[in-house]
Order: structure tokens, then C-alpha cells, then sequence
């Protein structure tokens, strides 16, 4: 399912412009979305859900025109959301709360519903806890009750936003690739801070800085804007000035940086392959000036 | 909406303090109200009839005040909780939704009262041995008391939407005794109209004889005082549910017009 974007605009009341003619298109298959805090990656996703409405501009998703109501309608039939500002009822158990959002999705039949819940709470990992109450669950325990209810009408479009936020590292890593197991032929649509999510499951991402579009392309050619700019510096003495230091670690008496600069950040700097967080970082710096 | 009824149903039924505060007012009613003798000194107690209506009478004294209070937090609640993405994400409908969200809430917030009615028909029935007040206590009950419940629910569902709960539940608390419980003489009131939610015009009308001097003292907004007939009570049950729907079209609306 193909989402097409063009020239897509929204200034909130107040006069924030989250998102300012934004043009893109997102084809079938995981796609990662990456931005700095307040880069308008949830106003995005909030459009495609049909959430908000954009001030301007326009978005076809799967053929679908999310202007008209029967266009959101058809969308809303086909989506499974994940919301960065996820919350259920305190008061249900979390089969209880999957059920209600499977009848407001449509399935209407019990028995049916009843198999796909227990399906997803195995997914999940929720079996055990399944019939307590929500109010007594981890942040990383909801936010698998997220993903369970953005799964439970098989969606064709999976919109996730920020979804590993809260997990530990076993269940982030379970997490990302049940969604690109997923992916296939649906298109799930990734938003994230965590670089290395998006680099171990999608093969192509849009990078969004201040509701534009900074990159859009593949992995590879992310990375690859950090070509030849990224070096270690081992030294005792101050860490190099020129470039972003990536990390630092201590070494013998000095300390190891990994820096991402354009010209060698020191006489002693040695070239080494760039990473996807590298080519975030040269794109985000390239762009700053 | 029958999902939303359902389930909207359940979780307001099985709040706590739904229960609590239920108790604590029909205590109240027991112990100040007569609501244990049903004797106001007008009709025979053992007319299953009459007193069917005078227990009606003293529930819609109090017991509103606590269905109304304990509905003003409803509406926004899936806005506090941020539910609300995932739920309008689905295909559901906004107005079906909306409504099922009322019914539900308003069903079940009705349920403690129905109970303090029904138990106390069923009480009669035990200590008068006439069956026929159950029958009677239905009668008053869908004819009398639900329309108001009707009413009055969709009045403090849509509260939160002009102010803060706990406001709106101090105002509807006044509201409440200026416009269903004074005397319509003491001030001008919406006592005693076609607009009061008591439903009398259904008990007087309808149902029992009016009691003798009843309502003779003249009064500001008379005209809103017709005399009690049948044709009066169907009106007052017309008046109530127009009032009702009324007021949900314009949350509705609200919510569109939010929609951005
Ligand atoms: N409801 C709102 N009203 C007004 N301004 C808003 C609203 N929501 C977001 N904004 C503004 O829009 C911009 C984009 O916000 P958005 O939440 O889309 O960013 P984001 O990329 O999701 O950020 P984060 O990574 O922190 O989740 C921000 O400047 C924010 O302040
Ligand atoms: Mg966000």
C-alpha cells in the first residue's frame, strides 16, 4: 500500500507549523521515519491516521484521497495505529480492552475475535497477564498492549509511532522484527529516535527536520552521507574540537573518540566505515549551518 | 455503538464510588424523606398505584443529583486517559459512538437508582401483599422517572464541555434544586414546567390523582405550568426527549468543529 504526500502542510492553532510542505512517497514494505524532537514526526502520523487535518495539502494512501470521509473511512478499515501518546482503560483487563477495539474494528464475530486476541497476546508476550487489570501494567507492558491492538484487524497500513520507547533491549529487539517480519507486503511506517531500529529493519526512511524533508532514500545512502567523515582519535589529552565526538571511551590512559567531521578532526584521525546513526548525525550537521 | 454501549456500560458500573455515593443519599432518603413509610399524608399507602407514585416522588428528590454528578466526568475521559487516538483511529463511527457512549453511561449510572426504586416496589409487594405495585412501580418508572433520567443524562454528559467537572456537578447540584425541587412560588424556577425533569406531569397526568390544592398558587413562568391532563404528560415526555436530543447534537457538533 502506497502512500503518496504532496506538498502536505499543518499550522496549529497558535501558529506552530509542524509540518510545512512536505512532499513524499512511501511505498509497500518497512519504512522508517527519523527527526529530532519536534520535528513533526507525530503530526505526520496523526495526518495519515486520519487524526488531524492537514492545512494544506494532499495524501492518497493506497488510492484512498484522505480529504474525503469515505477516502479516511476506507483508510481507517485498513489501519493498524500505534500512538506515541498511548492510553487504554485503567478499569479493563487486557483481553477486555482488545476486544472493545476489535469490535470498533469490525470484527463481529466472537469466536473469531476471541482467537485473534489470544493470537496477539502470545505475540506479545501478554498471555499470562491477560485478564489483570491495565492499571497494574508496566509502561513496556502497555505499549505491547499497543502493538497487540494496532495488530488485531490484520492491518494492510501499520503506523507506529515510536513504539520501542519503554523497552527493554530483548523486547525492542523482538519488537522491531516482528514489524518487518510484518511488513511483507503491508506497509508499516516507523518512527523513531533510535537509529539502530530503523537501520535493522528498513531498507529505505525519510529523515524529517523542522516539518521538511532532510533526506528521503535508502539505508545505504543515508550512511553514505558520512562517507569519509568519520574518524576515532585516540589521545590523553582534550577531546578534538572540530566535528561531533559520536562517542568516547576510555583507552589506556587516553580516550577513544569517534568523531563525524568533514576534514580530519586531528593530525592522527583515522578513517573508519560510517554507520546509519554517522549519516544521521552528517546529514543533521550538514544541514545546521 | 452497541460496543461502546457495552462497554461504557461495564466500566461505569463497576466504578466504586458509583456505589458509595448511591448509598449514602438513599440512606439519606430512608432515614429524612419517608421513603420507608411512603406516608406524605395525601393518599392511602395501601394503594399500590399512588404509592408507587409517591416513592417516585421522593427518588427524583435526590437520587438525580447523584446520577447527574456521577455522569459530569464521562465525556472527556477518553481525552484524560488518551484513549483517544486509538479509538478514532478505528473504523467506528464518531455520532455512533457517541451515542453508545451515552446510553451506556447513562444506563448504568441509572442502575443503583432503578434498584432503590424496584427494591423498595418489591418491599410493598412483601409487606402489603399487593403484587400488582410491581407492575405499577414499571408503569411510573418508564413513564415518569426515565424520561427525566433522559434528560437530565444528556444535561450532565455534555457539562464538562462548558466547564471543569467538579464546577459543573456544584452548578448542576443548584440547578437541581432551583429548577425540579422549590417551590415555584419562592422564585422564578423551572419547578413545576413542562422543562422540570421530575416528571409529575406524567404522575399527575397520567397515573394518580392530583393532590387537592396542589400547584394553585399563582406563580412567575405560569405559562409553562399547564394544567395536568394526558395530553401534558405526553407533551412533558416529548419535551424531555427533544431537550435530550437536542443537547447531544450539540456535543456532536462541538466535537466536529474540534476536529482539526
Ligand atoms: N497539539 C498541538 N498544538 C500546538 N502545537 C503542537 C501540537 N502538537 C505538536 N505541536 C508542535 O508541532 C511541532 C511538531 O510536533 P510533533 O509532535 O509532530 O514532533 P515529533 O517529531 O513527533 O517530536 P517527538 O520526537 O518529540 O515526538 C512541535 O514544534 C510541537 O511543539
Ligand atoms: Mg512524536
Amino acid at each position: 500500500m502506497r502512500i503518496d504526500v504532496s506538498d502536505l502542510t499543518k499550522t496549529y492553532k497558535g501558529g506552530a507549523r509542524a509540518l510545512d510542505g512536505l512532499s513524499l512517497v512511501v511505498p509497500t514494505g518497512m519504512y522508517g521515519l527519523l527527526g529530532a524532537n519536534g520535528a513533526g514526526k507525530t503530526t505526520f502520523m496523526r495526518i495519515l491516521a486520519g487524526l488531524l487535518k492537514p492545512t494544506s495539502g494532499r495524501v492518497v494512501i493506497g488510492g484512498h484521497d484522505l480529504a474525503t470521509a469515505e477516502g479516511r473511512l476506507a483508510v481507517r478499515r485498513t489501519l493498524g495505529y500505534l500512538p506515541q501518546d498511548l492510553g487504554v482503560y485503567p478499569d479493563l483487563s487486557a483481553r477486555r480492552f482488545l476486544d472493545y477495539i476489535a469490535l470498533l474494528k469490525g470484527l463481529h464475530s466472537r469466536s473469531a475475535r476471541r482467537r485473534r486476541i489470544a493470537e496477539l497476546l502470545e505475540v506479545v508476550a501478554l498471555s499470562d497477564v491477560a485478564d489483570r487489570r491495565l492499571k497494574g501494567f508496566s509502561g513496556g507492558m502497555l505499549r505491547r498492549v499497543g502493538i497487540a491492538q494496532a495488530l488485531l484487524a490484520d492491518p494492510r497500513l501499520l503506523i507506529v509511532d515510536e513504539p520501542t520507547t519503554g523497552l527493554d533491549p530483548e523486547e525492542r529487539i523482538r519488537f522491531r522484527t516482528l514489524l518487518s517480519q510484518l511488513a511483507g507486503d503491508r506497509t508499516v511506517l516507523l518512527s523513531t529516535h533510535i537509529v539502530d531500529d530503523v537501520a535493522q529493519t528498513c531498507r529505505s526512511l525519510a529523515v524529517l527536520g523542522h516539518g521538511r524533508l532532510a533526506f528521503q532514500g535508502t539505508v545505504s545512502e543515508l550512511v553514505s552521507q558520512a562517507h569519509r567523515q568519520v574518524w576515532t582519535v585516540t589521545t590523553s589529552g582534550p577531546a578534538p574540537a572540530a566535528g561531533r565526538v559520536v562517542s568516547a571511551l576510555p583507552e589506556g590512559a587516553g580516550m577513544r573518540y569517534r568523531v563525524v567531521s568533514a576534514a580530519p578532526p586531528d593530525p592522527y584521525a583515522r578513517p573508519v566505515e560510517p554507520t546509519l546513526e554517522d549519516g544521521y548525525l552528517a546529514l543533521m550537521d550538514g544541514r545546521a549551518p | 455503538m452497541i460496543a461502546s454501549l457495552r462497554y461504557e456500560f461495564a466500566m461505569q458500573l463497576r466504578r466504586p464510588s458509583l456505589w458509595i455515593v448511591y448509598g449514602l443519599v438513599v440512606a439519606v432518603m430512608v432515614t429524612v424523606l419517608d421513603y420507608w413509610s411512603l406516608d406524605l399524608g395525601v393518599y392511602e399507602v395501601s394503594a399500590p398505584k399512588e404509592a408507587m407514585g409517591v416513592a417516585a416522588q421522593i427518588v427524583v428528590t435526590l437520587l438525580p443529583i447523584v446520577y447527574g454528578c456521577m455522569l459530569a466526568d464521562r465525556l472527556p475521559r477518553e481525552r484524560v486517559l488518551r484513549v483517544d487516538g486509538i479509538l478514532d483511529a478505528t473504523p467506528s463511527g464518531r455520532t455512533a459512538r457517541l451515542i453508545g457512549k451515552y446510553a451506556g453511561v447513562c444506563a448504568a449510572t441509572a442502575v443503583p437508582l432503578a434498584i432503590a426504586y424496584f427494591g423498595r416496589a418489591l418491599l410493598y409487594v412483601f409487606v402489603e401483599g399487593q403484587p400488582s405495585a410491581l407492575g405499577w412501580a414499571a408503569v411510573t418508572f418508564l413513564a415518569s422517572i426515565l424520561p427525566g433520567l433522559v434528560f437530565v443524562g444528556a444535561l450532565a454528559f455534555a457539562g464538562p464541555l462548558l466547564l471543569p467537572p467538579m464546577v459543573f456537578r456544584v452548578l448542576f447540584v443548584a440547578y437541581w434544586f432551583w429548577g425540579n425541587v422549590i417551590p415555584a412560588s419562592l422564585m422564578p424556577t423551572l419547578s413545576h414546567t413542562v422543562f422540570s425533569a421530575t416528571g409529575e406531569y406524567v404522575r399527575y397526568g397520567l397515573l394518580t390523582p392530583i393532590p387537592p390544592g396542589y400547584g394553585r398558587a399563582s406563580a412567575v413562568l405560569d405559562f409553562l405550568r399547564p394544567g395536568y391532563t394526558p395530553a401534558t404528560a405526553w407533551l412533558w415526555i416529548g419535551v424531555m426527549i427533544a431537550l435530550a436530543a437536542a443537547v447531544l447534537s450539540l456535543v456532536r457538533l462541538h466535537a466536529s468543529r474540534s476536529e482539526s
